[in-house]
Parts: C-alpha cells; sequence; structure tokens
C-alpha cells in the first residue's frame, strides 16, 4: 500500500493530489515499507525460534515460550510507546520546542502503545493461569500495569474532546505527563513491594540477565521485532493523524465531507446525466454547523 | 502448550488486526483528503499573473 500522491489516483479515479504538505517522499514510504516487512519476518522468526527451537525450561516446562513475546509486548507498551509519548509531550510544553508535531506523535504513541499494554495484560494472564492458578491477582506489577492502560485511555479519550488544536495539545500533554508518573511505579514494583511477579530477567540490579543461550537470543529478537512492529505502527499511525489534522474536522463532519465528495463523484459520472456538472461545482469543505445539526437531527 | 499457544496466537492476532486497521485508516484518510482537494475550486490567478 502506498499512499504517494502518484499512486493516488489509481486507486481513487476522482481523487486529485494531496497538497504539497501531505505528499510523503518516496523515501519515507520506502522506509516504512522496509520496517513493515522486516518487522514481520523477525517476528515470525521468533515465534519459530520460540515454539520449536528453543529448549523447555527445567521448572516452567513449555510455559517459558511466553517469555519471548510478553516482556517484549511490555517493553513497547510501557517504555518505548508512553516513554516516547512523555517525552513527547513534555517536549510539546517545552516553548523553544512547541509543536504540533510533538502533540501528534504523542497521540500516535500512546494509540499504539495501548494496543501493546492490552497484549501485555492479557499474556500475562495467560501465563498467570497455569503457573499462579489464577487468571488476575491484585499484584502491585499487574495492578499498576492496569492502572496505566485505563490512565492512557483516558488520555485517548480526552483527544475526542472538542477544542482548538493548542488546547486540546496543551491539556493532553498534561494528561500524558501526569500517566507517565506510574511507569517508574510499574518498573520498580517488583523491588518495592513483594509481589507474585517475578524480578527482571535482563534489565535486573546486577545487570546479570538471568536467561541464556539460545532463550537469550529468541528473547533479545523477540525485544527487537516487537520494537520494529512499534516502529511501524507509530509511522503509519503518525502520518494517519497528519491526514486528519489536515482537514481538521470532527467525526461528523468528516462523514459529511466523505458523503459530498461521493456525490460530487457520481454527479461527475460520465452517463449520469449530469457530466456537465464538475466536481469542483460541489464544494465539499462549505460543511456548517446547520448542516451538522441537520444529520443530527 | 495450550496456553503457550493461546497466548502467541491472541497477542499476534491483536497485533495483526490492528495493523490491518491502521493501514484501513490510512487509505480511507488518504483517499478523503484527496477527494477534497480535488473538489476544492480552483484558486484565481493573481492580477499580476493575467
Amino acid at each position: 500500500m502506498t499512499t504517494t500522491a502518484a499512486a493516488a489516483p489509481a486507486t481513487t479515479p476522482a481523487a486529485g493530489p494531496l497538497p504539497p504538505g501531505l505528499v510523503q517522499s518516496p523515501r519515507m514510504v520506502w522506509t516504512t515499507r522496509i520496517i513493515g516487512i522486516a518487522a514481520a519476518v523477525m517476528v515470525a522468526l521468533t515465534v519459530w525460534l520460540g515454539l520449536w527451537v528453543t529448549p523447555p525450561d527445567k521448572v516452567q516446562g513449555d510455559l517459558v515460550r511466553l517469555v519471548y513475546i510478553h516482556p517484549g509486548v511490555a517493553w513497547v507498551a510501557l517504555y518505548l510507546a508512553f516513554g516516547l509519548a512523555a517525552v513527547s509531550s513534555l517536549l510539546y510544553l517545552w516553548p523553544r520546542t512547541r509543536s504540533l508535531f510533538w502533540d501528534r506523535l504523542a497521540a500516535a504513541s500512546v494509540e499504539v502503545g495501548v494496543v501493546f499494554n492490552v497484549c501485555t495484560l492479557i499474556s500475562g494472564s495467560i501465563w498467570g493461569r497455569p503457573t499462579w492458578g489464577v487468571w488476575w491477582a491484585w499484584d502491585a506489577r499487574l495492578t499498576l500495569t492496569a492502572v496505566l492502560l485505563i490512565l492512557f485511555l483516558g488520555y485517548l479519550t480526552l483527544r475526542r474532546v472538542p477544542a482548538e488544536p493548542d488546547v486540546r495539545a496543551k491539556r493532553c500533554a498534561y494528561a500524558a505527563l501526569f500517566a507517565a508518573v506510574d511507569i517508574p511505579l510499574v518498573h520498580f514494583s517488583v523491588v518495592w513491594w513483594k509481589t507474585l511477579h517475578q524480578g527482571a530477567t535482563v534489565l535486573n540490579a546486577n545487570l546479570s540477565p538471568s536467561i541464556h543461550g539460545s532463550m537469550a537470543w529468541t528473547l533479545l529478537l523477540g525485544f527487537v521485532a516487537l520494537t520494529l512492529v512499534f516502529v511501524w505502527m507509530l509511522l503509519v499511525r503518525y502520518r494517519i493523524g497528519a491526514l486528519e489534522d489536515y482537514l481538521g474536522t470532527g467525526e461528523l463532519e468528516v462523514a459529511l465531507l466523505e458523503r459530498r465528495s461521493e456525490g460530487a463523484d457520481g454527479l461527475a459520472a460520465p452517463g449520469s446525466g449530469a457530466a456537465d456538472v464538475t466536481a469542483s461545482d460541489v464544494s465539499t469543505t462549505d460543511v456548517t454547523a446547520s448542516d451538522v445539526a441537520e444529520v443530527a437531527r | 502448550m495450550n496456553y503457550v499457544v493461546a497466548g502467541y496466537s491472541i497477542v499476534l492476532g491483536i497485533l495483526f488486526l490492528y495493523g490491518v486497521h491502521l493501514l484501513w485508516r490510512r487509505r480511507r484518510w488518504t483517499r478523503l483528503v484527496a477527494r477534497v482537494e480535488a473538489s476544492r475550486p480552483p484558486v484565481d490567478p493573481a492580477p499580476g499573473d493575467r
């Protein structure tokens, strides 16, 4: 799939070229594609090594194979995605670096992070059932991770509250920083409190990994693969944010724009009896409050 | 091993579906922006350009 202006008319006959600010360079398009392909290949390799090549654990048996995926998704959610969202929000609030780029990056990062956070909780729960005997325990690490998910879901909800872009960006940046306070709490929860959850396998206090050989390499590969998946998703999600911001309208108005532009296509279609009406005669940009109210009724 | 397979399937399934959803959303917005741009009335040239 491509988003270049050159390819757009091939898929959408009535569509014109994208405005200059939204045209992606071929290098960016190819970078995104290569990252996506590399991520898919590495995830497939991780699954193959994790399920068929690495040996079972002496204590946990085959259940240890979840270690190649669960810490990886947790690493992406907690540290990469939410960490990046916090840094981006800070850079937005810093007057010298204030730009909607950081706000858009934070939003993209949080959305992808929420998906990875859900994956973390689900894979952890599936691992917990056979090892602890329960799907869920009100353990410090688990509970704080769930709280983190709720906080960032709140962030996404806040983004949908109608407001001027700058106002929205500012309030969301504060919300992201507030939510990010939970990240170190999640990380150190296994150190500060007595928890069911095991301590760090690699990034422990002595920086001495308690995993070796093919298991360690597969774990590392899983981290790299899921990091690439995150980067790819972030690039695509950022692009969507840029397109959304360009139109700068609410969901309802966008639906109206879509309907009207489809109507314009129909009017201009040959044999429709209205071929003399061009697409430009039907403005799709003059959505007014009365239009919205009319549809709402 | 059932738990392991379930864990891999669910996590990778969620990531796959979200990835497809992202591609669909990008395609939809790209088309919408292109259509809106195409349907905008052409800008009149500046008097000096005539």
